[in-house]
């Protein structure tokens, strides 16, 4: 049998031919019947052949995709690791949300009581200058007046302040950008592997593993994520790191 | 009084001096420079990356740099190899402003020559404190 699967057309083929002609012509029907099921084995085995080829290359083509380590990377580092950078976007514009509108919310009312005061010293004003006002009147009036300018300058400087807040809460966008970009390059990344498995899948082709490039080259890292970043690589913790790590550096 | 010698040394530094401020998110360009105006620093000028920042450094006259790292095109890091590289800029003070905090890069940051380095987010006390100690030092 093997030899017949081997070379269809060679002389076991055209032997096992004439033999069928000879059963045929002799009349042997038992032996033409067991002929023809050893054909159909013949060809059935070929059929297991193929299937089996099938398999082995379906076999390797998801070896191949496990091997790329990427994939595991993304599914075992890279997604978790989205989650929490992504996590990390929403607490910080949470955060700045709410400092600005604490910032807003205070310096409201303090902008009505300088608009109150304001309005309260410019009637008596009025009066004194329409020569209203008594002499009396006037006396009482004068320390309001320097009142009124301390008040002033102690809340402009106090608004002043909040402003500088909520100025100082705008720096989650810079940061929050930076994070965002990086999970955009993940997302990228994903769709450049799922390319690669649907040509896998549709092709039978082997990948190769890609060689990681070596960097030697220190790379912007972008904003360290709490719980992400900082537990893998050695980072400072705040700027009074940054200032003992400088200064142990002769600075 | 700490407070007087502090006025006093406010007063040597040159509130008109020209800074040029490199950040690739125009969102912390303006509290920079917000902050700056505030500290009396009323003269700044913007570049959102090395490569923008290099060539008005080359041509404008500028006394301060404050700086981000990670930026397309060039970084800053490169942006202070460069200013140090440079014969006629190697003595501009460098302020980094940066997210980055791995310790080997603020090492080689102030391997590079950096004269002060700010990690994000930072205060407007920082700034303020950091800009002093460079103007100490510059003129100490």
């Amino acid at each position: 049998m093997t030899e017949e699967k081997k070379s269809l057309l060679g002389e076991s083929s055209l032997e096992f031919a004439r033999k069928l002609v000879q059963e045929i012509e002799n009349g042997n029907e038992s032996g033409v019947e067991a002929m023809i099921d050893e054909l159909a084995d013949l060809r059935e085995s070929t059929l297991f052949m193929e299937v089996g080829k099938l398999t082995r290359q379906l076999h390797d083509a998801i070896n191949s995709f496990h091997i790329d380590a990427k994939i595991s990377e993304l599914a075992d580092r890279d997604f978790p690791d989205a989650r929490e950078r992504l996590n990390y976007v929403i607490e910080m514009t949470d955060k700045a949300a709410n400092t600005t509108l604490n910032a807003i919310e205070e310096s409201l009312p303090m902008c009505e009581s300088m608009e109150d005061s304001a309005r309260r010293m410019a009637e008596e004003w009025q009066r004194f200058t329409r020569r209203e006002m008594s002499a009396d009147e006037f006396r009482a009036m004068s320390p309001r007046i320097g009142k009124y300018f301390e008040d002033s300058t102690e809340q402009a400087g106090q608004l002043r302040g909040k402003l500088t807040e909520v100025l100082m809460a705008q720096d989650f966008q810079d940061l929050t950008g930076q994070i965002i970009k990086k999970v955009i390059t993940l997302v990228e990344d994903v769709e450049s592997n799922l390319v690669k498995l649907i040509r896998i899948a549709g092709a039978g082709a082997v990948e190769k593993k890609k060689e990681d490039k070596q960097d030697k080259d220190i790379k912007a890292e972008g904003p360290v994520v709490p719980g992400v970043d900082d537990v893998r690589a050695d980072v400072v913790s705040g700027q009074d790191e940054v200032d003992d790590l400088l200064s142990s550096l002769g600075f | 009084m700490a407070s007087d010698r502090q006025f006093e040394r406010r007063k040597l530094v040159d509130k008109n001096m020209k800074i040029l401020i490199v950040d690739d998110f125009s969102t912390m360009r303006r509290i920079i420079k917000n902050l700056l105006r505030d500290l009396g620093f009323t003269n700044t000028q913007e570049a959102d990356d090395g490569q923008t920042a290099l060539p008005m450094l080359q041509s404008g006259d500028f006394d301060f740099l404050v700086t981000d790292w990670n930026m397309p095109g060039m970084q800053g890091i490169d942006l202070l190899k460069a200013v140090r590289a440079d014969a006629k800029l190697k003595d501009l003070p460098v302020l980094m402003v940066t997210a980055e905090q791995k310790r080997e890069q603020i090492v080689e940051a102030a391997q590079a020559g950096v004269n002060g380095y700010i990690v994000k987010p930072f205060t407007a006390q920082t700034l303020k404190e950091k800009l002093d100690k460079i103007f100490e030092r510059i003129e100490g």
